[in-house]
């Protein structure tokens, strides 16, 4: 029989088991945050929306070197409730021709990728200084040509590396200005 | 001449048996210290970062909600020799069936304390 008061304790401990996730990532946070800022490489900074939420913030990377040089790119990187089983969300806020960022903002970054069988995939074991990181080389070391998102600049590319060049330096004028 | 040798002779023995009963210092109390650490390849939780022979994050947080507490909180050992905490790596293996640190297909070796 279902009686009031099982149904009132089930809803408790429903929320209170919502409430513990939370703090396991909160807890993770507060280390992988101050961990992070430590770290942070010299080109990057980090702002907190909110600064008793440490869960959302914006990472700027301004390139000091290759095609985005002089730019200034934004994302907004958002850890969910059920971090570190899944790697946190990032969005490029900044419009850019990029093969592996879409103008969207869909970043492909095998890191984030949470269902991976080549390894190279999330990991509880990774941290967010790992993703400031990998974001940072998405400019340099890990720009990647040939397992594009954005199709149309890594066929640009192939075809004519002037014309990709005019094309990345167009939108970096036109966007990635502070 | 050979006097005077001698006499030298008796006085720095007479010094020694002196210094012997009057030391410079005297060793009253003393604490030993010992360091242990437990004897596994790694001993935090990749995942947690919990010690692995503490209870893991979770499980701490929920033994401070309920008073009874939860300490069957145990460590599993991979094929591969990677021990985690059996709650993490339980929610790990549901999307993922391979070891965090080593991408090795993960199957269960021992599990225990």
């Amino acid at each position: 029989m279902i009686t009031l008061s099982q149904r009132l304790k089930k809803q408790q401990d429903d929320r209170s088991a919502a409430v513990n996730r939370i703090s396991i990532r909160d807890k993770l946070l507060i280390k992988e945050s101050q961990e992070m800022s430590q770290l942070l490489p010299n080109n990057c900074s980090v702002f907190y929306e909110n600064e008793n939420d440490l869960s959302k913030f914006i990472l700027t990377v301004k390139p000091t070197e290759g095609y985005w040089e002089g730019g200034t790119f934004k994302f907004a990187i958002n850890v969910t409730e059920e971090y570190n089983m899944v790697p946190p969300t990032v969005k490029c806020l900044t419009r850019l021709w990029h093969p592996n960022i879409t103008e969207v903002g869909e970043v492909c970054l095998s890191l984030l990728r949470q269902h991976s069988m080549d390894g190279l995939g999330w990991s509880p074991i990774r941290r967010l200084n790992d993703v400031v990181w990998g974001l940072h080389a998405l400019f340099t070391d890990l720009l990647n040509f040939d397992d594009p998102l954005n199709i149309e600049a890594s066929d640009m590319y192939r075809n004519s590396k002037e014309e990709f060049r005019m094309k990345v330096n167009e939108y970096v004028m036109l966007y990635a200005k502070e | 001449m050979s006097a005077s040798i001698a006499d030298e002779n008796e006085n720095t023995e007479r010094l020694d048996d002196a210094s012997k009963n009057e030391k410079m210092f005297t060793l009253k109390k003393w604490n030993a210290v010992a360091m242990w650490s437990w004897d596994v390849e790694c001993d935090t939780c990749a995942i947690c970062r919990v010690q692995v022979m503490d209870a893991c994050l979770r499980c701490q947080a929920e033994s401070k909600k309920d008073s009874y507490g939860k300490q069957d909180c145990v460590v599993v050992w991979g094929e591969c020799n990677h021990s985690f905490h059996y709650c993490c790596m339980s929610l790990w293996v549901k999307q993922n069936n391979r070891c965090p640190l080593c991408q090795q297909e993960w199957s269960i070796q021992r599990m225990g304390k």
